[in-house]
């Protein structure tokens, strides 16, 4: 038989243990939650690898737009000393045009660059994808198997046949890219990376290349100048 | 009691146990949120100096473009390069244009917080950009812009980790929106075809993933907000 003041002391006992267990729980589940807070914004925000690719990104732009800023207060400079002299300086307007008709596609080229062999068929998004590296890492120029590539060039499959402009190409592929050969040579090898899973890839430095092959612009139907 | 007592102190001991664990691993520790802030830091004044440096690319441009007016009003010569000059810098982005086309809105689907899915199939990825792109010029598109960025020649779509980056580094973010000027109908239609782009179509299906086009009267592309300059590539004599 218990006497009261056991009875009262075993209660207490009881209260204190679940009082105990509760507080352990209790702990838990707030340190569980905050944890899942930290967890969402760390999603929600980018990760130290994002940020950092960006920034590498962003210095090598900003480099870009360093020098071209370069460039242009040199071409203003030859520009207004001719003028001030009294004549003009038709020669920098020549070479700024060649400049664009070289970008847009539309003149032979040449200069150092890599050649990439691609022995077996490939599907658009893979040359595209290899276009875009290698485009960020400097290319200037690009052709396919004596197709003329610039960005609004349309790549397609049509069923296993891969098509440039409308061109049907066929395997194997030889890629010519004109750039620095050390930055496209790099650019190329994780490329190709994928590539290699399953055909014979080969990627060489050139000195240098000749892209002969030239795009005709259309003339415009539906959009007119300005704004 | 003595047993009631041991039982509980354990038990307190192991959640402490427990909760530190718990803690120590997804929280990072202080050095790591001044480094994330610091690398958010540069990333800001990186992006600042980008837009410095492209306002600067343009003046510049505003001022040689004035100084080659002005040669050729003294020229014939000047005159004659000065006028392709101008009908080129149209053909690489380097002038805006408006017109009919078409503009084409993409925005990221829902997680399904699917352990077993890892595919990233709700978002939308640089490829799907390029994707759209692509499949517009092929349908005669005589100018593309995406998210006010215009789509030149030597155009890149491409990534640094999660951000999709075009021109010179300009970060994108959704939704995004393609606008290309060109024929309405056939641009619409081109789209529309079951064929084209047919997995992004089924990932919109599976995971909500915003894919969806309008047609326009007057569409308006910006100008290219840089220039280009070649280092190797030499015009073949």
């Amino acid at each position: 038989m218990h006497s009261p003041s056991a009875d009262r002391t075993t209660r207490a006992q009881r209260l204190i243990v679940v009082s105990l267990i509760a507080l352990a729980f209790g702990f838990l589940i707030v340190v569980q939650l905050r944890s899942q807070a930290v967890v969402t914004r760390t999603l929600a925000s980018q990760d130290d690898t994002s940020v950092a690719l960006l920034i590498n990104d962003l210095n090598r732009a900003n480099n870009q737009l360093i020098q071209q800023s370069a460039a242009l207060t040199q071409q203003e400079a030859a520009l207004q000393q001719a003028l001030v002299a009294g004549g003009t300086d038709s020669k920098s307007i020549e070479k700024e045009l060649t400049v664009l008709r070289e970008v847009a596609g539309e003149v032979p080229v040449h200069g150092p660059g890599i050649e990439i062999h691609i022995d077996g068929s490939i599907m658009d998004f893979e040359l595209q994808d290899a276009l875009n590296s290698l485009r960020n890492a400097g290319a200037e120029a690009f052709s396919l198997n004596g197709n003329r590539i610039v960005s609004s060039t349309p790549i397609q499959t049509r069923g296993q046949l891969l098509t440039i402009g409308g061109n049907t190409v066929r395997a194997p592929y030889v890629l010519l890219a004109i750039g620095d050969p050390d930055q496209l040579f790099a650019a190329a090898e994780v490329a190709v990376t994928s590539l290699q899973t399953r055909l014979q890839v080969d990627i060489g430095r050139k000195p240098d290349l000749a892209i002969t092959e030239v795009i005709t612009p259309h003339p415009l139907i539906y959009a007119q100048l300005g704004q | 009691m003595t047993v009631l007592a041991s039982v509980s102190l354990a038990t307190f001991l192991v959640a402490g146990v427990a909760a530190t664990q718990f803690r120590s691993q997804p929280l990072p520790p202080s050095n790591r949120f001044a480094r994330d802030e610091a690398l958010r830091k540069s990333v800001n004044g990186l992006e600042d100096q980008n837009r410095q440096l492209k306002a600067r690319v343009q003046g510049l441009q505003a001022q040689v473009k004035a100084r080659e007016d002005e040669s050729a009003q003294r020229s014939s010569a000047a005159q004659q390069v000065n006028a392709q000059l101008d009908d080129q810098k149209v053909v690489v982005g380097l002038v805006a244009l408006h017109g009919p086309g078409i503009t084409v809105t993409l925005h990221d689907g829902t997680d399904p917080n699917n352990p077993a899915d890892q595919s990233l199939g709700w978002v939308i990825h640089y490829q799907d950009l390029q994707d759209i792109v692509n499949l517009l010029w092929a349908s005669g598109a005589e100018g593309v812009a995406v998210n006010g960025q215009r789509v030149v020649p030597s155009t890149s779509f491409f990534y640094a980790g999660v951000n999709i980056l075009l021109n010179n580094a300009s970060r994108i973010t959704g939704p995004y929106t393609v606008t290309a000027l060109g024929d309405p109908p056939t641009l619409t239609r081109a789209l529309a075809n079951r064929d084209q782009l047919a997995e992004l179509k089924s990932r919109s299906r599976i995971y909500g993933l915003g894919l969806s086009w309008l047609r326009g009267t007057r569409l308006a592309l910006p100008r290219y907000d840089a220039t280009f300059l070649l280092r190797y590539a030499q015009p073949l004599s």
